[in-house]
């Protein structure tokens, strides 16, 4: 076999890859456009059948989607704005700085990494419901509880795809600022946070991914439609109407949109940053 | 040594993720293993520091009596737990490796292929559990349709969320949508491989094979070596697919997990002290889990500085 044939044929595969494993997508999509009779009378497909556009409709009608639509943007951007923000600062220091504790600090990171949050959810539902209890502090059932739980559990990763960020960035740069007249976070400000924004863009959509996708503390935390959020919606939704998949399927995709628009929009830098951070670990 | 002068700078912008990591990760923890060594139920759960100190009988009860409701169930969620954990880390990592492999080659709209890729992990887990329950549906779901009416491999229909199906029916989707992302940091790890090591083993005659054995695994292995244990952590925890695929409710002995089984056990029995202790077995068994891994491959990863 010649060079050329098998380049076309690798060329083959990897498209026949990416085919395979868009498949279920499409299926969602696809799914989430025909009715409900379609749907149950076995799947099978036809090219005559007509695009059900109103399951859209009647899935915002049915359970109220736009509630926990908005309930999801307001905890994901609380979170994702937050988290950023301490993730960077916090990168920043261990990147740069060498200080009594920075070992320590690295390690207590690490750590909190393998032993998720999620292992202590009962513990902590105790805590959030003696707040609200005893010290009147109200913590379940609120977005505030929530963000402030999300940031938490997403900020350790988050600081170590920062840190691959700054450690790219010239010392030098900073140190030119100082001796030209800039206090330390003058040139922290001023010099690396512009040049670092590539980075913490993509951190603020990894966080994002992250946050959008919470069901396990979601499911835990709250209790009444006011303040849960989509993952939460669905899962009721699911238990509610068992069999309407074409429903089901237009509140999957229409979840899937702010994700699917927050990569597309970040993808360059995304990609570049979640390769730079991670494989160093 | 020269002492270094006090700046608090780094101090302080360390200071908003310390306070939150230990607000929501010590504080629960430190409470969790006082919870662990109490008699908490529901009659007790109010007033839980009133809850009488029953020391390790807890841990007693879990490991060696069988009768507490969270102990029914853990020995099929440990065994489950395990098994997909090692298949879904080992399946995400031989994938991702092996389409990486195929994409670190030049050809027309590598860019978009790659991009395209990376789509199903974009997909929330919540999202993928409510699919893939919809496709493995027996009557309904596409699997069945393409299996049986469309390409005839299977005679009759199989239920795939019952039995022993149930966890293939947990682990695809999981794969599906973790190898993306190991894929994504393999292509960028083979990237930095020198173009001059392969052109060398070409002339000495090393066939690609070889090429990948000597050169290129041995290149990747730090990348493999954290990837693995990340993917082990994240699976361990495993709790939208599954939750989500079978509505929150019992999914049987199959595709039962630990986090699924511990969630729900806790708040349909209130085993609060008993759900606290497992949670600190688990716990135990992970740092243990990380220590010996990152001891044994503790070279592989000085390499990598």
């Amino acid at each position: 076999m010649n060079k050329r044939k098998q380049n076309l044929l690798l060329n083959a595969l990897t498209w026949a890859v990416v085919l395979l494993s868009l498949l279920p997508i499409f299926w969602m999509v696809l799914s989430s456009l025909r009715s409900f009779g379609e749907i149950t009378e076995g799947a099978q497909l036809s090219s005559e059948q007509a695009l059900h556009w109103e399951n859209y409709r009647d899935m915002w009608l049915n359970v109220d989607f736009l509630n926990y639509f908005l309930n999801s943007l307001i905890v994901c951007g609380w979170t994702t704005l937050f988290a950023t923000m301490f993730a960077t600062f916090a990168a920043y220091a261990l990147a740069r700085f060498r200080f009594r504790g920075s070992d320590t600090a690295s390690i207590a990171i690490t750590v909190t990494q393998v032993i998720p949050g999620m292992l202590f959810f009962l513990p902590l539902y105790m805590l959030y419901k003696n707040m609200g209890e005893s010290w009147g502090i109200p913590m379940l059932n609120t977005y505030h509880g929530q963000i402030f739980l999300y940031v938490s559990l997403f900020t350790p990763a988050s600081i170590w795809i920062m840190r691959g960020f700054f450690m790219s960035i010239p010392r030098e740069l900073e140190d030119a600022a100082i001796i030209d007249g800039c206090s330390r976070f003058g040139a922290f400000v001023r010099i690396v946070l512009p040049i670092s924004a590539p980075g913490i863009i993509a951190t603020a959509t990894f966080i994002f991914l992250l946050a959008w996708d919470e069901l396990f503390f979601a499911w835990m935390l709250t209790s009444s439609a006011e303040v849960q959020t989509i993952p939460v919606g669905i899962r009721l939704f699911n238990g509610q109407f068992q069999h309407r998949y074409d429903l089901m399927m237009a509140a999957a995709t229409v979840s899937t949109l702010p994700v699917l628009l927050a990569f597309f929009a970040c993808q360059r830098f995304f990609i570049k940053g979640l390769a730079a951070g991670a494989v160093k670990g | 040594m020269r002492k270094k002068p006090f700046h608090a700078f780094p101090y302080l912008l360390l200071l908003p993720a310390i306070l939150m990591m230990l607000a929501v990760n010590l504080t629960p923890i430190l409470q969790g293993l006082y919870m662990s060594l109490l008699k908490l139920n529901q009659y007790t759960l109010n007033q839980f520091l009133d809850a009488p100190f029953i020391g390790l009988d807890n841990y007693r009860r879990i490991l060696f009596e069988g009768h507490s409701p969270i102990r029914a169930g853990l020995g099929f969620a440990l065994r489950n737990t395990l098994l997909y954990t090692l298949v879904v880390s080992i399946a995400a990592i031989v994938i991702g490796l092996a389409v990486a492999v195929l994409l670190n080659r030049d050809f027309p709209a590598k860019g978009v292929a790659r991009t395209l890729l990376l789509l199903p992990w974009i997909v929330p887990s919540y999202v993928v559990g409510s699919l893939w329950g919809f496709m493995w549906q027996r009557d309904v779901g596409i699997v069945n349709v393409v299996l049986v009416d469309y390409l005839h491999l299977l005679d009759e229909k199989p239920f795939w969320l019952l039995g022993a199906n149930s966890f293939w029916a947990i682990v695809i989707p999981t794969v599906w949508r973790a190898w993306p992302v190991m894929m994504l940091l393999f292509l960028a790890a083979l990237q930095a491989v020198p173009e001059d090591q392969y052109e060398a083993a070409t002339l000495d005659g090393v066939s690609k094979w070889g090429q990948f054995w000597h050169i290129t695994l041995p290149i990747l292995k730090p990348v493999i070596v954290i990837q693995f244990m990340f993917q082990f952590i994240d699976n361990v925890y495993s709790y939208n697919i599954v939750s989500m695929m079978f509505g929150g409710g019992y999914p049987g002995e199959w595709a039962d997990l630990l986090m699924p089984l511990l969630t729900r056990q806790s708040f349909s029995y209130w085993m609060f002290g008993q759900g606290a202790a497992v949670s600190f077995i688990m716990m135990t068994l992970m740092l243990i889990f990380v220590a010996v891994w990152m001891r044994s491959f503790k070279r592989s990863l000085a390499n990598d500085e």
